[in-house]
C-alpha cells in the first residue's frame, strides 16, 4: 500500500514535548561528568516551515563547549547485514543531501552548568526542488569547557589523561511537496550453523521519502512453536540489509525452522504520529531447510 | 402543521446537540493543553556523556602501562536514549598523546579487546556482567547490533596501553577520544 503524505503540518506542541523529555532525561542520567542532552532525535522541516530546532542542555556541574555542524550519514549496511552510520563531512554526492543548504545557529556555544540552548536550523533549498525528502545529520559535539591537564605528582614524572569528547548525530529531514514512503523486499537469505540461525533481510526504498517503521522477525521450530522474536526500528533510505540472528539449542533438534517477517509503519513510539509518513506493509515467511 | 412541529423538534434537538458540543469542546481543548506534554508521544532524546576519563596516571620512562577495560581507571561513556534502540557507535582513537606545547609525543594503542559495551548501563567497569552486552571487543569496530539497554542506558568501557620511551620527556600528556553515536532506526 502506498500512502501519500498530504497536507503535512508541523504541530505546535513540539516545544512542550521536548521540554518534558529533557527533564525526564536529566532525572534519568543524574550527575554526569561531561556531555550534553540533545532533543529531539530527529528534526523535521518542510517547504512551509523552513526552520527547525533542537534543544541542547548541559546537565553537569561544569561548563561545556558545544559545537554544532552539519554532516551526512544514512543507515547503510554491508553484505553481511551489519547496519552502521558513517558520517561524511565533505564530498557528498547523494542528491538527497540537504547538508549544504541547512544551516545551524549558533554553531558554537559555551553552556554553563544547567544551561539550555536552543539551536535553530534554517533551510534555504535550491529552487525547483523535486518533491521528496532530503536529509542531513546534525552533529552535536561536546567536551569539557576547560580541559584540565593532568598534574604529575613528582618532578620528572610522566602523566596522561585522555579527553573524552562526545558526538551525537541526529537526523534532519526536509520535506518538499508530496511524500511517498515505500519499501520493497528484495530477498531473504537464511542460513544456519549448529546453534545459530541467521537471516539477512534485503530491502530497498522505492518512495521519495525514507521508510520508517518496525521490523518484526519470528523464528518457529518444526512444531510451529515460536522460539525467537526480534524487533527493530527500521529506517530505509536507499538500500539496506539487516541481519537477524536467533540462537538455538541445536539446529538439528528443531529443524526445519520457519522464519516470519513483518514490516509495518505502525508502532513507532519514538516519532510523533504527525511526522510519520505511513508506508506499506510487508509480510513474508520462508522455511529454512 | 404536524410537519412544522417535527421541524421545530428537530431544530430543538440540533440546537441542544450543538450547545452540548460547544460546551464540551472547550473542556477538551483545555485537557489537551493541560495534559499535552504528558499524553503526547515521547520523542526520545539521545545523550552521550563521559563519566570517567581513561587515566593512566603517572608512568615511568621506558615502562609501558596498560589499563584494562574492566579496570576502575578505564574510560567510561554512557549513552542514554530510547530503550533497546539499535545504535551505531564509532570511536576515533588517538595514536599518540602529546605535551601541551607539542614538544614530545607518546605512543598509545588500543587492542582488539580494549572495549566493552555494557547494556545494563551500570557505568562501573569492574562490575560488568559478561552476558549483558559485549565484553572485550575492538574499540575500532563496535558491533553493528549494539543497542541501548532495556533500562535506557548503555555504558562503554575503554582501556588502552601507552608506551613511554626511555627518553620520554617528563610532563603531562593529553589526547582526545571522540565517541560518535547515532540511531540506525530513524
Amino acid at each position: 500500500m502506498i500512502t501519500k503524505w498530504q497536507n503535512f503540518r508541523i504541530p505546535i506542541r513540539e516545544q512542550r514535548l521536548y521540554a518534558g523529555l529533557l527533564i525526564a532525561l536529566i532525572l534519568l542520567i543524574g550527575n554526569v561528568k561531561a556531555g550534553v542532552l540533545v532533543a529531539p532525535t530527529v528534526v523535521f522541516m518542510d517547504e512551509h516551515k523552513r526552520t527547525g530546532r533542537i534543544t541542547v542542555q548541559n546537565p553537569s556541574d561544569e561548563p561545556r563547549e558545544v559545537t554544532i555542524r552539519m554532516s551526512f550519514g544514512l543507515p547503510t549496511s554491508d553484505s553481511l547485514g551489519n547496519v552502521f552510520v558513517n558520517l561524511q563531512d565533505s564530498g557528498i554526492t547523494d542528491i538527497k543531501a540537504a547538508t549544504s543548504w541547512v544551516k545551524p545557529f549558533p554553531r558554537k556555544m559555551l553552556l554553563q552548568p544547567g544551561a539550555t540552548q536552543v539551536v535553530r536550523f534554517v533551510a534555504r533549498p535550491p529552487k525547483n526542488l523535486v518533491d521528496g525528502e532530503y536529509w542531513a545529520r546534525v552533529v552535536v559535539t561536546s567536551q569539557e569547557g576547560i580541559t584540565s591537564l593532568p598534574n604529575p605528582t613528582g618532578e620528572g614524572q610522566i602523566s596522561t589523561v585522555l579527553n573524552m569528547i562526545m558526538q551525537t548525530a541526529i537526523m534532519l529531514k526536509y520535506r518538499q511537496g508530496d511524500q511517498i514512503a515505500h519499501v520493497k523486499l528484495n530477498s531473504v537469505d537464511a542460513s544456519h550453523e549448529d546453534t545459530l540461525v541467521s537471516v539477512i533481510v534485503d530491502l530497498s526504498s522505492t518512495g521519495n521519502a525514507s521508510y520508517v517503521g518496525l521490523m518484526h522477525c519470528r523464528l518457529f521450530n518444526a512444531d510451529k512453536q515460536e522460539i525467537g522474536y526480534r524487533r527493530f526500528d527500521l529506517a530505509v533510505y536507499h538500500d539496506l540489509k539487516r541481519r537477524v540472528t536467533f540462537p538455538v539449542a541445536s539446529y538439528k533438534s528443531g529443524s526445519p525452522y520457519s522464519f516470519e517477517l513483518y514490516i509495518t509503519p505502525n508502532g513507532r513510539k519514538d516519532i510523533a504520529a504527525e511526522y510519520l509518513i505511513r508506508g506499506n506493509e510487508i509480510e513474508y515467511s520462508t522455511i529454512i531447510p | 402543521m404536524r410537519l412544522n412541529v417535527m421541524n421545530r423538534s428537530v431544530k430543538i434537538i440540533l440546537f441542544v446537540a450543538l450547545a452540548a458540543v460547544l460546551a464540551v469542546a472547550p473542556v477538551v481543548n483545555s485537557q489537551d493543553v493541560a495534559t499535552g506534554s504528558a499524553t503526547a508521544t515521547v520523542l526520545t532524546a539521545l545523550a552521550v556523556t563521559s563519566t570517567a576519563a581513561l587515566v593512566f596516571g603517572n608512568v615511568f620512562q621506558g615502562v609501558s602501562a596498560t589499563i584494562a577495560n574492566i579496570n576502575a581507571a578505564a574510560g567510561v561513556y554512557s549513552i542514554t536514549g530510547q530503550a533497546s534502540a539499535v545504535i551505531s557507535i564509532y570511536m576515533a582513537l588517538p595514536e599518540f598523546v602529546a605535551l601541551a606545547d607539542g614538544s614530545d609525543k607518546m605512543t598509545i594503542s588500543f587492542s582488539s579487546t580494549d572495549a566493552s559495551v555494557d547494556t545494563l548501563g551500570g557505568g562501573v567497569p569492574t562490575g560488568m556482567v559478561a552476558t549483558s552486552g559485549y565484553q572485550n571487543i575492538d574499540p575500532h569496530n563496535f558491533p553493528a547490533a549494539s543497542n541501548i539497554g532495556s533500562g535506557g542506558t548503555t555504558s562503554i568501557y575503554l582501556g588502552g596501553k601507552i608506551y613511554p620511551t626511555i627518553d620520554q620527556a617528563a610532563g603531562a600528556y593529553t589526547g582526545d577520544i571522540v565517541l560518535t553515536v547515532a540511531y540506525t532506526g530513524t
